[in-house]
């Protein structure tokens, strides 16, 4: 999810942000429904590589949303070999893989302005109950801008504990990292506020 | 009427009085607030741009309250930060630009048409679909400035932003901020030279308006109490 918009004129990116969402939240939806076994594993495994195809972005673009995601998928994989047998942990790692893939997609073939328009729109019925569909948006898209603001502010807190000699330690990170974090907060706050959005 | 203009304005921040009881008349095209750190020219900067309500007083910008007509006056002004990062809301180039529109509704094309000029203006259309984070320090401020020129706005705050950039992005983002027209700006800055380019400087000091006149006199009084 935290891959931007690939430009392109593929089925995908040519196809409306709201239609491709129930789209792909359908074609998710039926993977969950598979069942635990190899050949539901395998068409997994192939649903994500067709999608990839169907909205013409390269091998490459896929790859490096796998790669992005080895970490996960070995905890995925590794904790359900624990419990379960051998095929359904792979059907079960195969089906989160090709349910993230998806999700990739959406934003890899829509500009997060499309998107947020077609958030701001399925939202809007909510706003009778008092609901904001604009403020629901703008949610989203921070959230996914600020994911790459994140990793680097931890990079930074890191860097600065290395450079007093300190040892690398969870607990030590976590505090710096909330305090940063949540001065970023603030200072998003005034951004949104300057450009008239509060 | 001054186009800014402040009487007994006080503001408290977490107990701590950080303006007090603060008077002044402002009319030039660009002004500029020097001070020491922790003096109150940032607050007293985000009081004119509607981001900090004040304790007690009343703050006027271009005739509109901005207390009591905080929308209007948000409509009307743009406000840059030193930390170019923090100001960052869309993934790419171009759909930050285009952000600032959002509130207004505008048709597609127009959209896209004012980011193009837009992104021309400040030398980014190369990059217009680059990722919004990935872009250089300089890069990030101008990309900031776009996005609050674009909204064409009365009066520009910036506040420190040339602080964290190289000499070069510094006389660049300077340039866009004093050269261009249709604005007014206040310039909150410890660059004095910066402040030498403008047409009237306020030195605050301790949370009160210290001068108020022509930048070199301003200067020289805030050199002057320096000097231990």
């Amino acid at each position: 999810m935290l891959s931007l918009y690939q430009p392109g004129h593929g089925l995908l990116h040519r196809m409306p942000a709201g239609s491709k969402a129930l789209a792909l939240a359908v074609a998710v939806l039926a993977l969950s429904f598979l069942p635990s076994s190899w050949w539901a594993a395998g068409v997994a495994a192939a649903v994500a590589p067709l999608g990839y195809a169907v909205a013409g972005l390269g091998v490459g673009v896929l790859f490096r949303q796998v790669y992005a995601l080895r970490w996960l998928l070995a905890v995925t994989l590794g904790v359900q070999l624990l419990f379960v047998a051998p095929e359904a942990a792979t059907a079960n790692t195969s089906r989160v893989l090709a349910t993230i893939l998806l999700a990739s997609l959406l934003v890899l073939t829509t500009r997060i302005a499309d998107l947020l328009d077609a958030v701001e729109r399925l939202l809007a019925p909510t706003a009778r109950w008092g609901l904001d569909p604009q403020r629901a948006s703008l949610l989203l898209s921070i959230t996914i801008t600020t994911v790459p603001v994140l990793a680097r502010l931890g990079s930074g807190v890191r860097e600065a504990q290395r450079a007093r000699g300190a040892p690398a330690n969870l607990a030590r990170f976590v505090i710096p990292f909330l305090v940063v974090s949540l001065k970023h907060a603030d200072e998003l706050g005034e951004a949104l506020t300057a450009r008239g959005l509060r | 009427m001054s186009a800014l203009s402040l009487r007994d304005v006080s503001v408290t921040l977490g107990g701590t009085t950080v303006l007090e009881r603060t008077s002044v008349d402002l009319d030039a095209r660009r002004i500029a607030i020097i001070g020491e750190n922790g003096s109150g020219k940032s607050t007293l900067a985000r009081v004119i741009g509607g981001l900090v309500t004040p304790s007690s007083g009343h703050v006027l910008v271009h005739g509109v309250d901005a207390v009591r007509d905080l929308r209007l006056l948000r409509r009307r002004i743009a406000v840059v930060f030193s930390n170019p990062d923090a100001q960052i809301i869309m993934p790419t180039v171009a759909e930050d630009v285009a952000f600032s529109l959002r509130a207004d509704k505008l048709p597609r094309q127009v959209v896209a048409e004012r980011v193009a000029t837009a992104l021309e203006d400040f030398g980014l259309a190369a990059l217009a679909g680059r990722s919004a984070h990935e872009l250089s320090g300089g890069q990030k401020q101008l990309l900031a400035l776009c996005g609050a020129f674009i909204r064409s706005p009365e009066l520009v705050i910036a506040d420190e932003p040339t602080a964290l950039l190289d000499a070069r992005n510094a006389r660049n983002v300077a340039a866009h901020l004093l050269e261009r027209q249709g604005h007014r700006l206040v310039l909150v800055t410890h660059d004095l030279a910066l402040a030498a380019r403008c047409d009237e400087a306020v030195l605050v000091e301790s949370g009160r308006i210290g001068v108020v006149g022509a930048p070199d006199e301003v200067i020289a009084a805030y050199e002057r109490s320096l000097v231990c």
